[in-house]
């Protein structure tokens, strides 16, 4: 479903991506990890062009996004996006957050849109919350609301970018929760975050980047339990 | 009408008061009841309210366009090599930008005025005016509108861009409807500004507010009520539009606190 290919990324001299790799197939959850500063959330933001990529392909759905004759726009579209600060739209009501891009876009009429908010919101368990705005919501109702609107574009693929970083720790869970659901529906995910409870629980390949490439993956038990590479197992020790 | 004359037509609390009162009433009927003088008046502010809301209309077209060039430039991928026409486009409203700002409106007046578009009659030169203070008062307002647009998180234009809507309709939906908030106290300032400053078109003979005050005293050689009147007049303006603009400033806020 994405194959990246060679990617490279730097910021000036800095390099962030040095030449990853890497296959992804649909249904898959893959959660990756790795110390600060090790661009996996750059990798994240490189396949849905966020960041633009130095060099190298990331082929998604069999077209070479990286092409200058791609529409990004359409690619987008896709491929939903979580992220950190959740970045809701302060100046819009919830279900106006949510219905927005489909109307816009117009993929649904607005009645459409507005039964799929609706249904979107029963998912993520706050559908008594339509018409608030997002300053009205706590931390972890916001991150609902933000993977309800990522999702109603109909994404075949949702990027979470360390979701839960930014919030309280009693609402780590709610928001977990909700991603726990949503891959148990079958959604292909790939997930930076720290929850290593997570990554064990729900992933079903797990990724550790470090210097700028993928230095070790498995799937989540052999992972955990029996690293290889030093730099993870001396990461594993910290956080573990 | 002479001093003595009026004195005699003046009613007898007047005449029979003390003297500084009845100069006092005096100059006050010299330079707005003698002649029909406050005509001079009238027609100037609406010679001056005409240019500066006609300014103020192009200078918001000017400057939202410009700033969102500008902001569009700058936030294009980096590193990416810029499409010829768009880095073009871009450095002349940079260009624009710094002759505009770095020139007296006054001279910026004299050039359009006695160079550029060599207007005759009043409506010319009114249209003249309009278009000067609207060019110049463009770049100032294009700086408003960009600071208001970089005032907003980029976390906002990626969350939009990630959904798979345009620069375009990021800008449009997300971005400007929240910069608006923050626009708003400074381009009330730019309005402020601007209604003051075309006083300056008296240089090139507009008979707007000013040039009305000026042909008062012409014709009365009373200096200190004209001029002391005009000043009250261009506050009284200016403490309406405060007053207008904090209305529609607090409705703006009024969503921040729901």
């Amino acid at each position: 479903m994405i194959d990246v290919r060679n990617l490279h990324k730097s910021f000036g001299d800095h390099e962030v991506l040095a030449g990853v790799n890497e296959h992804i197939e649909k249904g898959e959850k893959v959660v990756i990890i790795g110390p600060s500063g090790s661009g996996k959330s750059t990798f994240l933001r490189c396949l849905n062009l966020l960041e633009e990529p130095t060099s190298g392909d990331i082929i998604f759905e069999g077209q070479n996004i990286t092409s200058k004759k791609t529409d990004i726009n359409l690619i987008r579209r896709k491929m939903g996006m979580v992220f950190q600060q959740f970045n809701l739209f302060p100046h819009l009501t919830v279900r106006e957050n949510i219905k927005l891009a489909p109307v816009k876009l117009g993929v649904m009429d607005n009645l459409a849109a507005d039964a799929r908010a609706m249904e979107l919101l029963e998912r993520v368990g706050l559908p008594d919350k339509a018409d608030s705005y997002p300053i009205q919501l706590s931390g972890g109702q916001q991150q609902r609301i933000a993977i309800a609107r990522a999702l109603a574009m109909n994404p075949d693929v949702m990027l979470f970018d360390e979701p839960t970083s930014a919030l309280d720790p009693e609402m780590v869970g709610e928001v977990l929760e909700i991603m726990k659901e949503l891959a148990d529906d079958g959604m292909t995910m790939v997930v930076v975050t720290h929850e290593m409870g997570f990554a064990r629980e729900v992933g079903t390949r797990v990724l550790f980047m470090d210097g700028g490439n993928i230095v070790e993956q498995n799937e989540p038990r052999e992972f955990f339990a029996n690293p290889q590479n030093p730099r993870l197992k001396d990461f594993l020790s910290k956080v573990l | 009408m002479r001093f003595d004359e009026w004195l005699t037509a003046a009613p007898d609390w007047l005449s029979g008061g003390p003297e500084w009162l009845q100069q006092l009433c005096y100059s006050f009927y010299q330079t707005w009841i003698m002649d029909g003088n406050w005509k001079f008046f009238a027609d100037g502010l609406r010679i001056t309210l005409l240019t500066t809301v006609g300014a103020l209309i192009l200078g918001v077209l000017i400057g939202v366009f410009i700033a969102i060039v500008r902001s569009a430039y700058d936030s294009r991928r980096a590193g990416t090599r810029p499409n010829p026409l768009f880095w073009l486009l871009n450095l002349i409203c940079k260009l624009y930008l710094t002759v505009i700002r770095g020139t007296p409106m006054m001279v910026q007046l004299l050039i359009s005025c006695f160079v550029i578009m060599l207007p005759r009659g009043e409506r010319e030169l009114l249209m003249c005016a309009i278009i000067t203070f609207g060019i110049n008062s463009g770049a100032y307002v294009a700086e408003i509108v960009r600071s208001g647009i970089m005032s907003i998180s980029s976390g906002q234009m990626e969350a939009g861009r990630s959904l798979g809507l345009n620069y375009g309709q990021t800008m449009r939906y997300i971005i400007i409807p929240q910069a608006i908030k923050n626009i708003l106290p400074a381009l009330g300032n730019e309005l402020i500004v601007l209604v003051k400053e075309t006083s300056i078109v008296t240089t090139i003979g507009l008979k707007d507010l000013t040039k009305g005050a000026q042909i008062i005293v012409t014709n009365t050689y009373n200096t200190m009520m004209t001029y002391i009147s005009l000043a009250v007049i261009y506050l009284v303006i200016v403490l309406i539009l405060t007053k207008l603009l904090g209305i529609f400033e607090r409705r703006l806020r009024a969503s921040d606190r729901r």
